[in-house]
């Protein structure tokens, strides 16, 4: 038998009128149990985004020998810029690499004095496109072997343990994320429960007159889904709060580590939208599940 | 009409509401349920629309066995079998109005219909002026009108009574037995149970008597003791 939308949208209103406190509750508690969430999830994704910077800034460095020829060095260039592997590199010719042993070594000048710009080796600091430690270490071989090239240096270890790490946090906020979830459901479940059971009587009643269970549950679902709905939007305003505040540090220069962490408005979005989603969907399997225990009748 | 056969109802395994109970009430009949507080009558009233089922034998309404139907058709049992109680289980954010149109409502009436049907109901019961009145603004016995409007409401073969006069003063007590012997008139089925010895023997109506569970006596036009 179809349900006339006149009579859920009226006893909907009916609930919603008589309970306002408890849909208030409920609100409340969607929009809090989902900002918690839609936070770990913002976060989890500024660390993925952080890794990948962190692992696009490592760079492997070619020496080259001091009296590598010019027609080497075109070699290396070419074979640098041909590889689509690397997005970029500096050189760091002979000067360079005295400046920059200058500034390492300020505070020991005997090494300085014995040191002129003609025996340090010219260098090329590789960039490359991907993150990966393997990937990486394969690339830099192809460049070891090559005349004029006196050494490869690479990171692995770092970017290995860089790569571990990053993991370990991600996984870690995902499993934040996931508890708050479990949490938030249940604090919905709940209030949702508590909402039902104040009318457990008339849902009595509405049975024993002969209402189907689908009678007696939609104008409840419809409920749990505005109460989700209007909690999942409330949580949006709130995300943005937080990755904008997240922002506003940076710009102020306290805490450094924060800016990889903030992402863009148009992440910040889907999860907004994953965020109310399931908020109506946690609105609209919680009232089923209240409901359920109390129509037995 | 109404039929249980050797039924017996435990309830959590141990407690025995009603034991080996078999009696028939046909079409058209007026029968009163009485016996002590314990005896079994609610569990007896509470088989026929399926708040209970039987753990042995069965319980027959219109041809049809009570335990054996599905879930889904529970609905349309109680569509049949109107239910009236001793605390009158009103909603109590709805009007009278409100309140018997609910019964029309989820049979799929529609607003005419229930426009049409409600008022006319509501003048049966004596209720018309007080049509938009809050339960909680009417007289116990005026409750239980309501009750027994939104019972009848769709015209129900049988009609279920659950001590309806259990709240209430004698003078007010005999208003609703005159009301239930109208709706008796109109070829209603009426199960009533009781304890007001004073109504079942001014009836002068069948009456089955309950004692711990089983079923002592059948008595046409029978008397409360």
């Amino acid at each position: 038998m179809a349900i006339p939308l006149g009579y859920i949208f009226r006893e909907t209103r009916g609930n919603l009128r008589w309970n306002v406190t408890l849909f208030a509750a409920t609100i409340v508690a969607v929009w809090v149990s989902l900002t918690l969430f839609g936070s770990s999830l913002l976060i989890r994704q500024g660390v993925e985004q952080a890794t990948g910077r962190w692992q696009g800034g490592i760079e492997f460095i070619v020496f080259m020998n001091a009296d590598a020829s010019e027609a080497q060095h075109a070699a290396i260039r070419g074979a640098l810029d041909e590889n689509p592997e690397i997005g970029g590199y500096d050189y760091v010719d002979q000067q360079g690499a005295f400046n920059e042993f200058i500034t390492e070594f300020a505070d020991r000048p005997e090494l300085i004095e014995n040191v002129t710009p003609e025996i340090l080796p010219p260098s090329y600091r590789v960039k490359p496109t991907v993150g990966d430690a393997d990937v990486i270490e394969a690339l830099a071989a192809q460049f070891d072997t090559r005349p004029g090239v006196r050494q490869v240096t690479l990171p692995v270890e770092v970017i290995r343990t860089l790569q571990q790490n990053s993991q370990k946090v991600s996984v870690f906020v995902l499993v934040i994320a996931i508890v708050v979830l479990l949490a938030a459901l249940m604090l919905i479940a709940n209030t949702i429960r508590t909402a039902i059971f104040a009318r457990r009587q008339d849902i009595e009643v509405m049975k024993l007159v002969g209402a189907s269970n689908w009678y007696v549950r939609l104008p409840f679902m419809v409920e749990g889904t505005i109460q989700g709905l209007i909690g999942g939007a409330l949580a949006i305003p709130m995300l943005f709060l937080m990755n904008n505040l997240m922002a506003g540090f940076v710009q102020e220069d306290y805490l450094e580590l924060l800016r990889s962490l903030v992402v863009d408005s148009a992440v910040v979005w889907n999860t907004s939208l994953l965020v109310t989603g399931i908020g109506a969907a946690v609105g609209v399997l919680g009232s089923l599940f209240a409901v359920g225990r109390f129509l037995d009748v | 009409m109404i039929e249980l056969d050797q039924v017996t109802k435990i309830y959590k395994g141990e407690v025995l509401a009603l034991y080996s109970v078999s009696c028939k009430i046909s079409k058209g009949e007026f029968a009163f349920l009485v016996g002590p507080s314990g005896s079994g009558k609610s569990t007896f009233l509470k088989l026929l629309n399926r708040q209970e089922t039987a753990d042995q034998g069965s319980v027959w309404i219109a041809g049809k066995e009570v335990g054996a139907l599905p879930r889904s058709s529970v609905p349309k049992l109680r569509r049949l079998v109107g239910c009236i109680f001793q605390d009158f289980k009103l909603l109590p954010n709805r009007t009278v109005f409100e309140n018997v149109a609910f019964a029309l409502e989820v049979t799929g009436r529609t607003r005419q219909q229930i426009r049409k049907q409600v008022p006319s109901l509501l003048e049966l019961v004596g209720l018309s002026k007080k049509m938009h009145s809050f339960p909680h603004e009417l007289s116990g016995g005026e409750q239980q009108r309501v009750s027994i409007a939104r019972a009848f409401v769709n015209r129900p073969p049988i009609l279920l009574a659950d001590e309806p006069t259990g709240n209430l003063d004698s003078d007010t007590s005999n208003g609703i037995m005159r009301l239930l012997a109208e709706i008796n008139k109109r070829g209603t089925t009426v199960v009533m149970a009781t304890h007001d010895q004073h109504i079942v023997n001014a009836a002068r109506r069948r009456v089955l008597r309950l004692d711990r569970g089983r079923l002592t006596a059948d008595d046409a036009q029978g008397r409360y003791a």
